[in-house]
């Protein structure tokens, strides 16, 4: 460990830190603008120079220089002001200076830094350098007259989210920063290159000319549009979500964030439900609270529990389906379910339906198998820690399920079917030898596998192939289960699942159909074939007009993510709280509220009558659910049914990314992203832009 | 208009004109040469209530010794005629949200649209 002196302080640090990580510990923040702790280092922007003695009398860069035995670093002498003076002063030379009609302004590090080390005037007569805008497609705005060439944003396509698609073009005077193609950046992680551009070349698209930083108002929350539970922080003027940031979490999201849930927000603005509505004569009318309330109490009263269902949907909360299986429970009902796309994991066992590894362990293995999963889609920041273990060295990952989407990082195809994974799971593949051989092999199944009909003997298969492989040992569980649903894995753990006797997702629907079910309460389910519900009375609460509130009898209003204090579980198990960023539209209320009050309303008045009950009655439930933030390991039990599994091939659990719930469904960046990305249509119309 | 200022009109006062609205306006008759910097009262005399928006600006340069005599009324195509202060009346000002003026308020962030079946 090499003893060194900053600025006068002696630390002593490991071999292989750089000096700027040497200052940083000390709390001594040096400027910068191509270092990035995440990223590799470029060493290309010269601000963070300093004095370093011993050595040749000149400064040094900080960022890409390791720490010696018995140096002596000074950051702040006249020496080191000097060198950054000039080192501004040339960064400026070709800079256009637009800060006044440029989106970074108060959030730009060149503004900030060209406060402590700018020159009141410019010593440069000459004209400036101009770059043209370079296409980056639907998400990134580009003023490429403004880049410093710190090339911070070619080395996140480059190495987290692995689409060598950014480079530099020419040299010196003429280096440009572009896509290669000039075309959109195929990546679902493109948001990012705008928070870690340091200047305002890259800005958000969608964001573009809405509002100052100092106009925001901040809430720090949590994503639900996919099930990694991506720790956000949602910007809001006057109630509205205007951006969804990332924020660091190093054992969820790093401080990535992934596209649809950075612009799906404007989706919170369109097709709201701000007024109860009651079908009259087969038309959806506005009703009051009240009304809506009698409309369900003259159909419920007096039914029997059994011909009642409730399905909660992909974005219900905790405390909702907490209330709604309590009303389901006092009414007599064990139909109901949270597996809207009929996923046959198994509520009793809690290993069998998590993310066993955590997605921190991802870089503690050695070896993956993907069943019927596309991480790239299903959690695409999960995937970059994918990517990151695999450009770590030493690490081998197989693939079954449909072959073609490159996932950024190399798999073997080993097949398409099931039957491989039997294969796998006898030990007569040779993948089973390379899972063997590792020494924390995993797997991770995903929803393609296990919605299929055959899916409980798919689950039992791929525990086998984790018992074979050695997957669970002491420390490391390797049967990792990627949902696509954010409420999937609090649903399991409320046991919101159908009880002795219950019908499951598909039980319902086929009961609606045949008319063995009358009354059916969608908690936010827009997924679900919504127009196979035969005569059954359809309850929706949800926030959006989708499918669900179409065909409903009754529509009760509730809040979107940003605009309720819920508990969402992630994938891994972790229950994470969300904050209320901004108030919901009209009439709408708080999902656990309605549910309450509809109880009062049908005489079963359910004892919840504060949000701290709900919370006790959560817990209750499942102990789980009252640590916060935390990941309870669970014990690994028997799950799964073992039997014959289709020959038939898996398919994908999402057919498009930027269109999977409600809110992604009504955005109108996602519907311009599906229009690039998706349909593969790059032209740009001749008014946008 | 106080007792005051119209004995002061009656004694002292020297019409110098009438506006389109009827006020009044007078200056002192007395000059007093003696001192040159000496300035003579200037003073209007309104029609119906006491409002000091009611001067035209033609008016309203001579009365404050902007100009020595008051200025052309309408004398450029462009000038609209002088209107008072419409607070509290019914000609007051409302912003285009507002009920009285349509209530088609113009967009801004908050906003949502609502779903309808
Ligand atoms: S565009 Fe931004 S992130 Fe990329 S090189 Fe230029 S300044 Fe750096
Ligand atoms: S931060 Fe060191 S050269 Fe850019």
């Amino acid at each position: 460990m090499p003893k060194l002196t900053i600025d006068g302080i002696e630390v002593e640090v490991p071999a292989g830190t750089t000096v700027l990580q040497a200052a940083e510990i000390l709390g001594i923040e040096i400027p910068r603008f191509c270092y990035h702790e995440r990223l590799s280092i470029a060493g290309n922007c010269r601000m963070c120079l300093v004095e370093v003695k011993p050595g040749p009398p000149k400064p040094a860069a900080s960022c890409a220089m390791p720490v010696a035995e018995g140096m002596d670093v000074r950051t702040d002498s006249e020496m080191a002001r000097k060198a950054r003076k000039g080192v501004m002063e040339f960064l400026l030379i070709n800079h256009p200076l637009d800060c006044p009609i440029c989106d970074q302004g108060g959030e730009c590090d060149l503004q900030d830094e060209a406060m402590t080390f700018g020159n009141d005037h410019s010593r440069y007569g000459e004209m400036k350098r101009s770059v043209t805008e370079k296409e980056m497609g639907p998400l990134v705005k580009t003023a490429m007259t403004r880049c410093i060439h710190c090339t911070r944003c070619v080395r996140f396509t480059t190495e987290v989210a692995g689409v060598p698609e950014m480079g530099m073009l020419g040299r010196g005077e003429h280096a440009e920063i572009t896509t290669y193609l000039e075309q959109a950046l195929d990546s679902e992680l493109s948001g990012n290159v705008v928070d870690l551009c340091p200047v305002g070349a890259l800005t958000s698209r969608p964001y573009a000319f809405t509002a100052r930083p100092w106009e925001l108002r901040k809430t720090e929350s949590i994503d639900v549009l996919d099930a990694l539970g991506t720790n956000v922080r949602i910007d809001v003027r006057s109630g509205q979500v205007l951006r969804i940031l990332p924020r660091l979490n190093e054992a969820v999201n790093e401080e990535w964030l992934a596209d649809k849930s950075r612009h799906a927000m404007d989706g919170l603005r369109q097709q709201r439900l701000d007024t109860p509505y009651v079908r009259k004569d087969g038309q959806l009318v506005p009703a009051s609270w009240e009304e809506a309330f009698a409309a369900i109490r003259a159909k419920v009263a007096g039914l029997d529990g059994s011909r009642i269902a409730a399905i909660a949907g992909d974005q219900a909360d905790c405390e909702a389906m907490t209330a709604l299986k309590d009303l389901m429970g006092v009414l007599g009902s064990t139909n109901l379910d949270c597996r809207q796309d009929g996923a046959k994991l198994d509520p009793t066992v809690r290993a069998g339906y998590l993310f066993n590894s955590t997605v921190e362990g991802i870089e503690s293995a050695d070896a993956l198998l993907l069943v019927g999963s596309d991480p790239r889609w299903e959690a695409p920041v999960l995937n970059a820690r994918i990517r990151k273990r695999y450009l770590a060295g030493g690490f081998k990952a197989g693939r079954i399920g449909p072959a073609g989407r490159d996932l950024t990082y190399p798999v073997e195809e080993l097949g398409v079917d099931p039957s491989v994974l039997i294969e796998i799971a006898e030990g007569r593949h040779p993948f089973a030898e390379v899972l063997k051989a590792a020494k924390t092999p995993m797997i991770i199944l995903g929803m393609g596998a296990l919605t299929r009909t055959d899916g409980a003997a798919i689950l039992a298969a791929a525990r086998k192939v984790a018992d074979t492989t050695g997957m669970v040992t002491e420390g490391w569980n390797g049967f990792s289960v990627l949902h696509t649903a954010a409420a999937r894995v609090g649903g399991l753990d409320l046991g919101f699942v159908p009880g002795s006797g219950g019908l499951d997702t598909r039980g319902i629907q086929a009961g609606c159909a045949s008319g063995a079910v009358e009354v059916l309460y969608l908690l936010g389910a827009d997924e679900i074939d919504t127009n196979a519900l035969g005569k059954a009375f359809v309850i929706y609460q949800g926030s959006h007009g989708d499918a669900g509130a179409h065909r409903a009898d009754v529509i009760l209003p509730g809040l979107a993510y940003t605009e309720k204090e819920a508990t969402y579980v992630n994938t891994e198990g972790r229950p994470q709280r969300t904050k209320v960023a901004g108030f919901g539209p009209g009439e709408a209320k708080e999902d656990w509220k309605i549910i309450r009050a509809l109880s009062g309303a049908l005489d079963k008045t359910l004892p919840l009558d504060s949000v701290h009950q709900v919370r006790a009655r959560m817990a209750e439930i499942n102990p789980v659910l009252g640590t916060m933030n935390a990941v309870t390991p669970a014990a690994w039990e028997a799950f799964g049914t073992e039997g014959p599994v289709d020959t038939a091939a898996f398919t994908t659990a999402i057919a498009n990314y930027y269109m999977t719930c409600p809110i992604s469904r009504a955005s109108p960046t996602m519907a311009e992203c599906t229009r690039v990305f998706i349909n593969g249509n790059q032209e740009r119309t001749g008014t946008d832009g | 208009m106080s007792i005051g200022t119209r004995l002061l009109t009656m004694l002292n006062g020297e019409f110098v004109g009438e506006d389109a609205h009827g006020n009044k306006y007078y200056q002192e008759r007395t000059k007093r040469l003696s001192n040159p910097l000496y300035r003579r009262k200037r003073w209007v005399m309104y029609k119906g209530k006491a409002e000091g928006s009611k001067v035209p600006a033609e008016w309203h340069a001579w009365l404050h010794y902007t100009n020595d005599t008051p200025l052309n009324a309408r004398s450029k195509a462009w000038e609209q005629p002088h209107k008072p202060n419409l607070t509290g009346t019914l000609g007051a000002y409302v912003p285009k949200g507002d009920d009285r003026a349509g209530g088609t308020r113009a967009a801004s962030t908050g906003d949502y649209q609502a779903w309808r079946p």
